[in-house]
Order: structure tokens, then C-alpha cells, then sequence
């Protein structure tokens, strides 16, 4: 009976400490790892789409609440601020839309008028050869110079964009993905200022 | 044996995947480059040290029906200790090696040098054990990889070596030059130490 007690108190207290010490070890690793995060999976979009800054935009990311999800909870946003001499001259964020498949997930990077400078698709699960080529710059070059307007369509819905041959819906996706961005720029740009 | 010795063993005599022919799981799957070697290896190395030292310092403590499963906790702790500090500073090295950094859970060379050498024995040796026997992991691994990067991507560390109408042999980077890499490596060794003996 004592060996029982014995081996139970000490097998608890080697795993409340190990629960301890990971504990805080997740609490001090969480910014940097955030901000790896970022780094490596938004950041390759992020620099396509800015120009001319020689800030960190990652680094001074600024969280904006987004409206409320299903359980009323803030969405929160991610906004990368391209800044040249402490002023910011581009903004950079994100939006999804629905392809063929899945999401697209577009980065979307904006001078301070609210043009488009620049998308990069970050994450898509398109048809690999068809789809999959709205990733190319043949197509995502297109949307510079944009601002929400008629336009702003692909030209078989009377608009200036040419889809991708053989991908229609996922070029519509990344449409759609763009323009919701570009919908949200307003309200963006008041809350950054 | 002194603490000096302790520690050479795991270099040479004792190197784990060459000579106990232990870890070959990690040693197989991540050695496709030279770089994935070494930040396995001194993953690696981390869990084995610091779990010697606890489970040498607590020796006494552990009741022996418990200890397998009070080992296993404190090498799973370290272990995720290593996985979110690599998450958080290296991170391109930590997709590369992805699941392989949560297995070192199950990396036999660990427990085995708890169970059979950290149990039993001092502070001090035990962490020369541990350290000796990480580096000796390490130093397989970076070989390894770096044989098979050079020959498999004709680069070492990412960069080129290898001349420029060098064509790669991509099987080396696939499973069954793992094998290869590790089978001649292996005999060759045994070659070594059968010249050593004077045989």
C-alpha cells in the first residue's frame, strides 16, 4: 500500500511540473513563434505586394477587429503596414473567396488611395495545371491600378480581367477575393488612419 | 571509467546509429541534406542531455514500477520544449523536419540511455553519456546527410561542390540511398575496427 501511494504522489508530481514548465515555455515562445508564422507563410505574399517601404510590415502588424463571427466573437485581422520614414505608404491584408474547390486565400497590397499595387494567392487547393495557374503573374498582374469599379471583372462578364484558360471559377474566386478587400479598404484605412 | 571516457564512447565505439545500430528511424528519413543532419542531431542532443540529468538526479526517487512511464514524460517534455523553441526561432528548419522532432519521443537512443546508463549512474557521467552519445548522433547524421546531399543534389550545406556537368543521382535522396549511404558507412566502420584488432 505505501509502495502504491509512493509511486502515485511521485508520477504526479513529475507530471505537474513537466505541465509547468510547458506551460510557460508556451507563453514565452508564442510572439516569436506568431511571428514565424507569419514570416514564412505571409511573408513571400506580403513582400509581392508592397513596394518602396523599409519598415518590417510583420513586425508592425496592426490587429483590427473585423465585424463578429456566428458566437459573436470580433473577427480579428491582420493589416501589414508598409511604411518609408516612419509613414505608411501601402497597406497589405488578406481575403478569402471560394474557387472550384476551396478557399483562395489572396494577399491583397494597397497604396495609400486604395489601389491595388499588387495580389499574390497565398493558399488555394485548385486543380493543379488549370486552376492552379492563377498563382502565375500572367494573371495576377493584371489587377495593379485597380479600385472597386466595373472593371474589375473578368471580360466575360464585361470586365478587364482575362481569366485563366480552362479556369474560369477559380478566377472568378480570386475576383471575388479582391474585390472583397477592396471593400473593406475604406474601413480599413479610417481605422489605421 | 572516468567522465572523459563516458563521453568518447558515444563518439566511436558506441556511436549510436553506426555501432548500436539505434535511432535509424530519424537517421533514415531526414538525413536528405546536410543541414536537416545537424538540427536533428542537436534536437536530439538537447532531449538526451537534459533528460539524463533529470533522470540521474532522480534516480533515487523513481519507484522502479514507475520508472518507464516517468522517464517517458520527462523526454516528452524536453521533447516539446525543443519543438516549440525550434517553432519560434528556426522555423524553416522545423517544417523540414516535421513529425520526426515530436518522435524523438520514441527515439530509442534516449530511452536507452536512460534506462540503461542515467538510472544507474551519477550526474556527471551521466551527462557526459548523454552528450557524448548526442554528439556521436549528431556527427552520423551531418556525415550522412552530407554524403547524400552531395551525391544526390551535388551541393553540401547548399552550396554547390560538385563539378557543373555533375549529373545527381536522385536515388540517393530517396529511401534506398539512405539505406545504401548507411549499409556502406556501416561496413566500412567494421572494416576499420577489424584492421584496428589486427584480424
Amino acid at each position: 500500500m505505501r509502495d502504491l501511494i509512493k509511486m502515485v504522489v511521485i508520477l504526479t508530481a513529475i507530471c505537474g511540473t513537466s505541465g509547468l514548465v510547458l506551460s510557460y515555455t508556451n507563453q514565452a515562445t508564442k510572439a516569436p513563434r506568431e511571428y514565424q508564422l507569419l514570416k514564412y507563410v505571409e511573408g513571400p505574399s506580403i513582400k509581392a505586394v508592397l513596394d518602396g517601404y523599409d519598415n518590417d510590415p510583420i513586425k508592425d502588424k496592426i490587429v483590427l477587429k473585423m465585424g463578429k463571427d456566428q458566437k459573436g466573437k470580433p473577427i480579428l485581422k491582420n493589416i501589414f503596414p508598409a511604411k518609408k520614414g516612419g509613414r505608411i505608404v501601402g497597406l497589405a491584408y488578406d481575403s478569402v473567396a471560394t474557387g472550384y474547390h476551396g478557399p483562395i486565400d489572396v494577399m491583397v497590397g494597397f497604396d495609400t488611395t486604395g489601389k491595388i499595387f499588387g495580389i499574390s494567392i497565398m493558399t488555394h487547393t485548385e486543380t493543379p495545371g488549370l486552376g492552379a495557374r492563377i498563382v502565375e503573374p500572367a494573371f495576377t498582374k493584371q489587377f495593379k491600378g485597380f479600385t472597386l469599379s466595373n472593371d474589375l471583372n473578368l471580360t466575360s462578364k464585361g470586365g478587364k480581367i482575362d481569366s485563366v484558360s480552362g479556369a474560369t471559377h477559380s478566377s472568378e474566386g480570386t475576383v471575388e477575393a479582391v474585390r472583397k478587400a477592396l471593400e473593406l479598404f475604406p474601413a480599413v484605412k479610417k481605422e489605421v488612419g | 571509467m572516468g567522465i572523459a571516457q563516458e563521453f568518447t564512447k558515444g563518439l566511436w565505439k558506441e556511436i549510436p546509429p553506426f555501432r548500436l545500430v539505434l535511432g535509424l528511424c530519424p537517421t533514415l528519413a531526414v538525413t536528405t541534406a546536410g543541414e536537416n543532419g545537424v538540427g536533428m542531431g542537436l534536437a536530439t542532443t538537447f532531449v538526451l542531455v537534459f533528460s539524463n540529468l533529470l533522470i540521474s538526479m532522480m534516480r533515487k526517487f523513481i519507484p522502479n514500477k514507475v520508472r518507464i512511464a516517468a522517464y517517458i514524460v520527462i523526454i516528452a517534455s524536453f521533447v516539446v520544449i525543443v519543438e516549440l523553441i525550434m517553432q519560434a526561432y528556426v522555423y524553416p528548419l522545423y517544417k523540414v523536419l516535421g513529425i520526426f522532432i515530436p518522435l524523438i519521443v520514441v527515439n530509442c537512443i534516449i530511452l536507452g540511455r536512460a534506462e540503461a546508463f542515467a538510472s544507474k549512474n551519477k550526474i556527471l557521467p551521466s551527462i557526459a553519456d548523454g552528450l557524448g552519445m548526442g554528439i556521436g548522433f549528431t556527427i552520423s547524421l551531418t556525415v550522412l546527410g552530407s554524403i547524400r546531399e552531395m551525391i544526390g543534389n551535388g551541393t553540401l550545406f547548399g552550396v554547390h561542390v560538385m563539378w557543373s556537368s555533375f549529373e545527381p543521382f536522385s536515388i540517393m535522396l530517396k529511401p534506398p540511398g539512405a539505406f545504401l549511404c548507411l549499409g556502406l558507412i556501416l561496413g566500412l566502420m567494421n572494416l576499420i575496427s577489424a584492421r584496428q584488432k589486427g584480424h
